[in-house]
């Protein structure tokens, strides 16, 4: 076995491939192709199953629905490695990784550790921008060897993208949000969904314009905010949003008056998933959506 | 009862010790263990860079915060007292989360100093409304009043910007995920503490008498008692910094050595630090397997043992 392993390295170590790129934390270099990949954050995962390479370990708080049907329909099964906020190390390393995708936000307290465990690539995911999720994906493409199929696959993200905003009307501002229990959590302009509306040609209403994190928001912040558009994510069926409907304030709502509230239901793609597949998604929910009307 | 505490208490550490080595997500067998500190094993990042370090710091931390929580009820005289009364770790927990929330991508290998900062800064603000020559009972409720004024300034901070509540609850409910060396040699020197607590420990049992009693034999209860809360302070503030504020050690763990062993400080003192440390490691330990691969937070255990177990001796004191 250890033979094995010895001739394996050779080979690899034969091979021509080296990369180099700029990760969150510096330089990062590999000279092999990754084949036993642990990815911690959900988006690393959409990065790779659009270039046909399944993870071994997701961190997916040890729940697979957490990651999209759409993307789990693309890549074997895994094993969970834990919570994205305080993913199992021992687990990790007993996978034997001989690479790890850790997010920035969440991990570079265990930078040094996972790095003891295999070469670590750190990327943004959480709170990161429509844009730099993609940026993200053409760097995890190349070091995976699969820098043709990436670029071509975010060559067809950007048609797909572009014949879902020729369908979508412009210069609209949309507000997506969550409806919770006693709040509604809106996502504002320089969060994922918000960028992504942007990019397809919507605008964010004013005030939540330059925020990053979600927004807790009562239905008179709501007014005040008072977009055009009115997205709202039901993750049950008694949220606030059958408070809100009883109340003379909604009622007020330019998007209410124009009959421009629409619903998702089930809508983890739209707070939770972040990469190309899931933005495909998202764009293809809004066209049916507004076009329906 | 002391002669035989004393090795019982040993050998629990012991074996928990060897099960925080062994169990996790992964079991690893003795054997491996053994193996497992060779670099060349195949567990030597498991055993030896991750469970050992942290198994270490658990053991560290549980008994300095034990030892910190014997030391205030000693001086303060009130069971109810425990680091907590000081605000230190309240302090330091709203100094990490200011630094969380307000610089979201700033440097995380601050955070230990920020709330090292944060707890200092604390109990200075508190030795500067009391005083050298304030009561016991004075300095308790100014701690707690303005414990709850920092506590609450973290509600707010977190209800303001959502979206980092997750780093700063996870930091808030105190774990040893993720700790490793370089948290355990950040934290070594700290433990020079430890002789200056076991130091006092004589005086400490002349002060249980009452200030004139102790003044009458020789001691000198207002320097007693600021030694004795700065070393508190310094054992409370070095430990929420690396793992955040583990709750409930610091009242628990004393109690608990005073009904086993007495309240004789030189006894109480040491055995206090083992029943600390027991309890820590066997909080990680429960956290780490309870769910695997999900880790829970250190910090949640000790509550959920250690609350229930305060509300007992509480009504059965009574």
């Amino acid at each position: 076995m250890k033979r094995f392993f010895a001739c394996l390295s050779f080979f690899i170590s034969m091979s021509t491939f080296a990369v180099t790129v700029q990760d969150s934390q510096g330089s990062f270099s590999i000279d092999y192709v990754p084949q036993r990949i642990v990815v911690l954050e959900y988006s690393f995962v959409d990065a790779l199953a659009i270039v046909g390479v399944s993870p071994i370990g997701i961190a997916d708080d040890k729940d697979p629905s957490r990651i999209a049907s759409e993307i789990r329909e693309l890549i074997t099964p895994w094993e969970s490695v834990g919570t994205r906020s305080q993913p199992s190390l021992e687990v990790i390393s007993s996978l034997k990784p001989d690479l790890i995708i850790a997010d920035y936000s969440r991990h570079q307290s265990v930078y040094k550790d996972l790095q003891k465990i295999a070469p670590t690539l750190i990327l943004p995911s959480r709170r990161e921008s429509y844009q730099g999720n993609l940026a993200a994906a053409a760097i995890i493409g190349k070091v995976l060897d699969k820098d043709d199929a990436m670029q071509a696959r975010l060559a067809k993200h950007q048609e797909i993208m572009s014949e879902y905003a020729a369908q979508l009307p412009k210069g609209i501002e949309v507000q997506f949000g969550n409806a919770m229990e006693k709040y509604a959590s809106l996502h504002p302009g320089k969060s994922y969904v918000g960028t992504l509306l942007q990019s397809l040609g919507f605008k964010a209403p004013p005030m939540l314009k330059n925020e990053l994190s979600s927004v807790h928001t009562g239905l008179e912040q709501l007014l005040a905010s008072n977009p055009e558009y009115l997205i709202l994510g039901h993750y049950s069926s008694s949220d606030i949003a059958n408070t809100w409907e009883k109340s003379p304030l909604w009622k007020a709502l330019k998007a209410v008056r124009n009959d421009h509230v629409y619903h998702i239901y089930n809508p983890s793609i739209w707070s939770r998933s972040r990469g190309i597949i899931a933005a495909e998604i998202i764009a293809g929910q809004l066209v049916e959506l507004l076009t329906s009307k | 009862m002391s002669l035989k505490t004393w090795p019982l208490l040993l050998v629990i550490l012991s074996l928990l010790l060897v099960a925080n080595l062994m169990f996790g997500a992964v079991s690893i067998s003795f054997e491996g263990i053994l193996n497992g500190f060779q670099a060349d094993s195949e567990h030597y990042f498991t055993v030896y860079e991750y469970r050992f370090p942290r198994t270490l710091l658990a053991m560290m931390v549980g008994a300095m915060m034990a030892l910190a929580g014997a030391l205030v009820q000693g001086v303060i005289r009130n069971p109810l007292a425990s680091p907590d009364v000081l605000g230190v770790s309240h302090g330091a927990g709203l100094a990490a989360v200011t630094y969380m929330t307000l610089f979201p991508t700033s440097d995380i290998a601050w955070l230990p100093a920020m709330a090292l900062l944060g707890g200092f800064s604390a109990a200075f603000i508190l030795w500067w409304l009391c005083g050298n020559h304030s009561s016991a009972i004075k300095l308790a409720i100014t701690g707690v009043a303005l414990g709850a004024l920092y506590a609450s300034t973290v509600d707010f901070l977190m209800l303001v910007k959502p979206l980092e509540i997750n780093n700063a609850l996870l930091w808030l409910t105190g774990s040893l995920w993720g700790r490793g060396w370089n948290q355990f040699f950040i934290l070594l020197p700290w433990l020079g503490l430890i002789p200056i607590a076991l130091w006092l420990a004589k005086s400490l049992n002349l002060i249980s008498l009452g200030d004139d009693s102790a003044i009458s034999l020789g001691v000198n209860a207002n320097t007693l008692r600021l030694t004795s809360l700065a070393v508190a302070v310094g054992l409370t503030a070095s430990c929420v910094a690396i793992c955040g504020p583990i709750g409930f050690l610091g009242l628990v763990a004393p109690h608990l050595t005073r009904k086993l062993v007495g309240g004789q400080h030189q006894i109480l003192l040491p055995c206090t630090m083992l029943v600390g440390a027991i309890l820590l490691l066997f909080a990680d330990l429960v956290a780490r397997t309870i769910d695997p691969p999900i880790e829970l937070s250190a910090g949640i255990m000790t509550a959920i043992i250690g609350a229930p177990y305060f509300l007992w001796l509480l009504f059965k004191n009574k």
